[in-house]
């Protein structure tokens, strides 16, 4: 589902003539079989967002290959990417990203307004993914009108809504208090076993990297421990 | 996404800046209006002197009045001539008049008038179409018709001295005019011939009125003129032994002054056919006036003062532009880490860009549509209390028609065309600035 292959990344900081390098990933290579929950543990500043960053097109690679769904999307320019983004990969953020300008169900219905739906499917789909997150009661709520982990399940629905095969998350808990957590977790659960939704989750707690069917380590930027698929 | 769903959002993101896009588009909309306002004086003036020249000849004629001969001599216009008009394609009718060297006296029954004589081939006017006011072309050589003012200026031939037969304008008292129907009525009259030694001889001619024509286009034409045949014009001829009824004996030397016709006009089926026909007839050598050409000198005119006035108005509109860059940028910046969530999940910059470009073209055609009201309540206004202040001031009332400014369709095709170009610029910046947000940064709220 996703093949990462001799992956580096580094960072150019200051003024040109007198940048310094941050190397950040060192030929980092992994793969991810379809239906897989797979987590990405390290400490913080191991580089494990950028891998993820990377993955999702945010950034571009400075050397190496990603593949997902046998696409390779180093190739991709910037459209390319955000089309294929839309169809292909949720997300879900540490920080739930949610416009605090929409309601909940604005929030969730976006991927089908940009994916191009009429009214009437987005006005179904939207429901039924809300209703899915348990949130059938709060469309009208705005995000701050929500708690942590209501806003938390919207971000779920958007990331669902348009029946993605792969989901990122990048410290999903990390907001949440441990009661939620453990509901988050669960759900993400039930998702891959109902719908097979493939998970890449990067966490630095070993508590919820136990959800995965295998973590990758990652220390310094490079890659000690998981990377082929048991 | 749907261009529905774009406008959508767009209107959306507007509510939440009412009062910025309110101030923008009364910007841009006082623009456009100043834009539009400034044209139309040249508009307006255009049109009403078109409307001037339109009314005091035929759009669609052309006159010829002389030629050159291979000397480079000039000359009047002759038969050859006339039948080689009439085989120009885009010539529609060829009429020509001969005028009667004298004025004779026309009597009809009691009445009298010395009057102008023309010489017409009446087909040719046929095919001009020519408008009487009554009765019709003549069909026969001894017939004639008679001007619009010619009944109405026939004075009784027999008064008594101390009668008063004009009234104070000038004309024959109601009282003393004739009064029976013009058409079908014999009238007599008398031409003169030089015999030498102060002699002069005369001769009593006869013709029956036919018809009367359409009265002059311009108020203060007064026309008696009397139209012959040019059968009649032979026999007048063989009479006096000179050209078009000359009292006294020409002088060989001049023939090429009076010979030939004195009127000639041409009519074609537009516009362009005048102005093709006026250009290809003065090429080979004709003395050729058409209001055609003098429209041209006055809209070659018009239109450089248009295009000036246009010009200026754009400026102000590329200073309302500033102010649609300015809260463009404010638009993008503040939705910078929506634009970002966007991209995330998988907006395209394309589709990012064109949220923008159509705010701003949303914007600008706001300003464009109430600049346009705006611009057509002040012209109305204008062209009713530019009139009442001058009459005012010259204790007058201004001719009718007369026109100071207006706002034709084109104009606001223009003014809307420009609005919208230098709106769509001005929002390109910004909009070009969105699609090169950050995906991070923004949802960092970096930005
Ligand atoms: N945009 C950036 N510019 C410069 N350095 C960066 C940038 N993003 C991350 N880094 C650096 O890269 C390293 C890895 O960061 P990150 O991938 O966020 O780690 P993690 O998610 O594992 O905490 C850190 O040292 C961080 O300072
Ligand atoms: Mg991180």
């Amino acid at each position: 589902m996703i093949t990462v292959e001799n992956l580096s990344h580094h960072f150019e900081l200051g003024k040109r003539g007198n940048q310094t390098r941050i190397p950040v990933l060192h030929d980092i290579s992994f793969e991810i079989k379809q239906g897989e929950i797979v987590t990405i543990i390290g400490r913080s500043g191991s580089g494990k967002s950028t891998l993820l960053n990377l993955i999702s097109g945010f950034i571009r690679p400075i050397a190496g290959d990603i593949f997902i769904t046998d696409t390779n999307v180093t190739k991709f320019n910037e459209t390319q990417f955000a089309d294929f983004r839309l169809d292909n990969i949720g997300f879900i953020f540490q920080n739930f990203q949610l416009i605090p300008s929409m309601t909940a169900f604005q929030n969730v219905e976006l991927p089908l307004i940009l994916k191009g739906l009429s009214e009437k499917e987005r006005k179904k789909i939207t429901d039924e993914t809300l209703k899915r997150v348990g949130l059938e009661a709060y469309h009208t709520h705005y995000p701050s009108e929500l708690s942590g982990g209501q806003q938390q399940r919207v971000s779920i629905a958007r990331a669902l809504v348009l029946n993605p095969p792969i989901i990122l998350a990048d410290e999903p808990t990390g907001s949440l208090d441990s009661e939620t957590e453990a509901d988050l977790l669960n759900f993400i659960q039930q998702l891959n076993q109902e719908m097979g939704i493939t998970f890449l989750i990067i966490t630095h707690d070993k508590e919820v990297a136990n959800i995965g069917n295998r973590s990758i380590e990652i220390q310094d930027g490079r890659l000690v421990q998981g990377g082929s698929a048991s | 996404m749907t261009g529905k769903d774009k406008f959508r959002f767009v209107r959306q993101n507007m509510k939440k800046s009412k009062m910025r896009i309110f101030m923008t588009v009364l910007a841009s909309a006082m623009a456009c209006t100043f834009l539009i306002v400034l044209a139309s004086v040249g508009f307006g003036l255009h049109q009403t002197v078109l409307r001037d020249v339109m009314e005091e000849d035929a759009i669609n004629e052309i006159s010829i009045y002389g030629t050159e001969d291979e000397d480079g001599q000039y000359r009047n216009i002759n038969k050859e001539d006339v039948e080689y008009f009439r085989s120009l394609d885009d010539v529609r009718a060829v009429s020509t008049l001969i005028y009667l060297n004298q004025q004779p006296e026309y009597i009809v029954d009691t009445h009298h008038i010395h009057a102008n004589t023309r010489v017409s081939e009446f087909f040719g006017e046929e095919q001009a179409g020519i408008q009487l006011e009554a009765g019709e072309l003549p069909s026969a050589a001894n017939e004639i018709i008679v001007g619009y003012h010619f009944l109405q200026n026939l004075s009784p031939i027999e008064t008594d001295e101390d009668v008063e037969v004009y009234d104070e304008n000038g004309n024959i008292l109601d009282e003393l005019r004739y009064t029976e129907d013009i058409i079908g009525q014999t009238v007599s009259f008398t031409i003169e011939k030089y015999m030498g030694d102060d002699e002069f001889e005369s001769k009593v001619f006869e013709a029956v009125i036919t018809g009367i024509t359409e009265q002059p286009a311009r108020e203060w034409v007064e026309d008696t003129t009397v139209y012959i045949t040019e059968e009649m014009l032979a026999s007048i001829e063989s009479y006096t032994e000179t050209t078009k009824g000359n009292i006294y004996p020409e002088e060989d030397e001049y023939e090429q002054y009076y010979t030939g016709y004195d009127d000639v006009y041409l009519y074609s089926h537009s516009l362009p056919h005048v102005e093709a026909l006026t250009t290809q007839l003065q090429d080979e050598g004709y003395y050729v006036y058409s209001v055609a050409s003098q429209l041209k000198e006055i809209n070659i005119l018009f239109n450089i003062a248009k295009a000036g006035l246009i010009f200026i108005g754009t400026i102000a509109v590329l200073i309302a532009s500033i102010g649609i860059y300015n809260t463009m940028t404010m638009a993008v910046t503040e939705r910078a880490p929506d634009i970002g969530i966007m991209k995330a999940i998988g907006a395209s910059p394309k589709t990012i860009k064109q949220i923008f470009l159509l705010e701003s073209t949303y914007i600008g055609l706001l300003g464009a549509l109430f600049g346009t009201i705006v611009a057509y309540i002040i012209s109305y206004s204008v062209n009713f209390i530019i009139p009442l202040i001058l009459e005012g001031v010259y204790g007058e009332p201004l001719p009718d028609g007369l026109k100071f400014s207006a706002i034709p369709w084109t104009l606001v095709v223009i003014a809307v065309t420009i609005c919208l170009i230098v709106t769509i610029i001005s929002g390109s910046r910004p909009a070009k600035k969105a699609t090169k947000i950050d995906v991070l940064k923004a949802m960092r709220r970096e930005i």
